[in-house]
């Protein structure tokens, strides 16, 4: 392609040019982990410059995509290894040069085009287009500084970018391509990986803490995480005064009982757990006047009483552990009174 | 990620162990001071979970060596209790006047277009809801980096949710049992 001549004219920056010689890769030890983080983020701010991109750009996205689809196979849902955004970002970076280059004939028949590396990027890569609307103070400063830059700066072709990508998803480590527009320094590129392990850790945290998939921009989400904690801590303060108010006997015996109960604890279901292992008898006096009026349901089932060394691990398993917390009281008290009566 | 069954049974497991050696003394009466114990073994009880591996189980039981060593010893009992109730690690400080003033001195040099003012302030006010979640996770303040940061925040919000899941059961039940 003619293009080809021009860059070389241009290569002449005072850039070190590092992707030449090969790779610029950063390792940035764990592995999988960090691969799986990386991508969304990289593709996901540029789903935005994919404006018009060339057929040529296309055929990379399929050549790599083809190749890094198997790996989302692997990878935890809608992840994909890095070389398929980092592609992305080339095939844009490219495009741009393209269109500045040719202005005139190829604009219509890119419109087209760009549709098509979208889609792809969309199919493989759904949980991208979040990640797009997230940190937004931090793509908004990419993009700004690449629209700027648009005049400016050139990179180099996009051959020696594809060859590389294969690379990419061979070797452990993570690949950071500089962007267009973007010093290739490594204390750069190394930023930028900084920022993108940020941007995946945050989003972790927006699945965690209900109600922030629907907020825009990360100071509001961190906003509702500072919430949450504090909710949550103050939680625990209100729990623990509740505990420390009740009967204090109960509150130190009950865990007694309770620590026999060891491995049948559930997610906040304690059904049938309190026919474990030997319940010591004072404790058990204590416990008659409070069980005694559980006697609202029929026990779920019949408990072999002898000696109260049974174990019912098995039985446990069975049940649904999805229940609300509150059938504690429900599982655990229907089994004392019965319990209570053989002793009586 | 939720909170597993095994966490919750681990937790309790611990609390239990914590409880116990308040036991022998349950005649200090006072419900605050019951309060306390309470929420104390808890606390350990949650952070030895992590056994250690995370910053905010070691600055929470640092924290709550400094109230009560024993219990934490106790707690511990063999898991590296004595590295882990004495180290610090040396607090991030920077002296807030000094970099205003570099800041001031340096917004004023860049000649600040539309965007770029824009994107300061958001990045400021990033900055301030970050150290708002230090000051909110123990041992925020010793974390270096964001990402570490944030890694944190994940691992001790489910934590956390561990806790209050499991205390919540046990006071239900225990109101429960009270309430005739």
């Amino acid at each position: 392609m003619d293009l080809s001549g021009r860059f070389g004219a241009r290569s002449g920056d005072g850039v070190p040019f590092r992707e030449v010689t090969g790779l610029e890769s950063l390792h940035l030890g764990g592995g999988d982990e960090f691969r799986q983080m990386v991508p969304p983020e990289n593709g996901g701010g540029f789903t935005a410059l994919l404006e018009l991109p060339p057929t040529r750009a296309v055929e990379l996205l399929h050549s790599s995509s083809s190749s890094s689809s198997q790996a989302t196979l692997h990878s935890l849902g809608t992840l994909t290894f890095p070389s398929n955004p980092i592609l992305m970002e080339r095939a844009s970076r490219f495009s741009v040069i393209a269109t500045e280059q040719n202005p005139n004939g190829n604009i219509s028949g890119e419109t087209t085009t760009s549709s098509v590396p979208s889609n792809e990027h969309i199919k493989t890569e759904p949980a991208e287009t979040e990640t797009s609307d997230q940190a937004a103070v931090e793509k908004q400063n990419n993009r700004c500084g690449k629209r700027k830059d648009f005049d400016k700066k050139v990179k180099s072709s996009t051959k020696k970018k594809s060859k590389s990508s294969e690379e990419n998803e061979k070797l452990p480590y993570v690949h950071v391509r500089a962007r267009r527009g973007q010093a290739t320094d490594s204390h750069s590129l190394a930023e930028r990986a900084r920022r993108e392990k940020i941007n995946a850790r945050m989003k972790l945290l927006q699945e965690l803490v209900p109600g922030c998939d629907k907020i825009q921009g990360t100071a509001l989400v961190l906003d509702e995480i500072i919430n949450h904690v504090q909710s949550l801590q103050r939680q625990v303060e209100m729990l623990s005064m509740r505990l420390a108010s009740v009967n204090p006997r109960i509150d130190f015996n009950l865990d007694t009982i309770l620590a026999s109960e060891n491995g049948s604890l559930m997610d906040g279901s304690f059904n049938g757990t309190t026919m474990q292992l030997a319940w010591p008898h004072q404790v058990m006096e204590t416990e008659q006047s409070y069980h005694h009026r559980q006697l609202q349901q029929p026990p779920p089932q019949q408990w072999p009483f002898d000696g109260l060394n049974q174990p019912v691990w098995g039985r446990e398993e069975n049940q649904d552990h999805g229940n609300d917390h509150n059938s504690l009281m429900v599982g655990s008290a229907s089994l004392h009174p019965n319990q209570v009566k053989m002793e009586l | 990620m939720q909170p597993t069954s095994s966490m919750n049974e681990q937790f309790l497991k611990n609390w239990q162990m914590g409880l116990q050696i308040f036991r022998p003394s349950i005649d200090n009466t006072s419900v605050s001071e019951r309060k306390r114990a309470i929420k104390l073994s808890a606390d350990v009880a949650m952070a030895s979970l992590r056994k250690g591996t995370t910053c905010w189980s070691r600055a929470l039981i640092q924290k709550a060596a400094t109230e009560d060593s024993f219990l934490v010893r106790q707690m511990l009992a063999g898991i590296k209790e004595e590295t882990l109730i004495n180290r610090k690690l040396p607090k991030i400080v920077c002296h807030r006047k000094i970099v205003r003033r570099s800041k001031k001195i340096l917004m004023r040099r860049k000649s600040s277009s539309a965007m770029e003012e824009v994107t300061a302030k958001a990045k400021k006010l990033v900055k301030r809801k970050t150290k708002g979640l230090r000051n909110v996770v123990p041992g925020g303040e010793f974390m270096s980096n964001n990402v570490l940061l944030i890694q944190e925040t994940l691992d001790y919000i489910v934590s956390l949710q561990t806790q209050v899941n499991v205390m919540r059961s046990i006071v239900d039940a225990a109101e429960a049992g009270v309430e005739r």
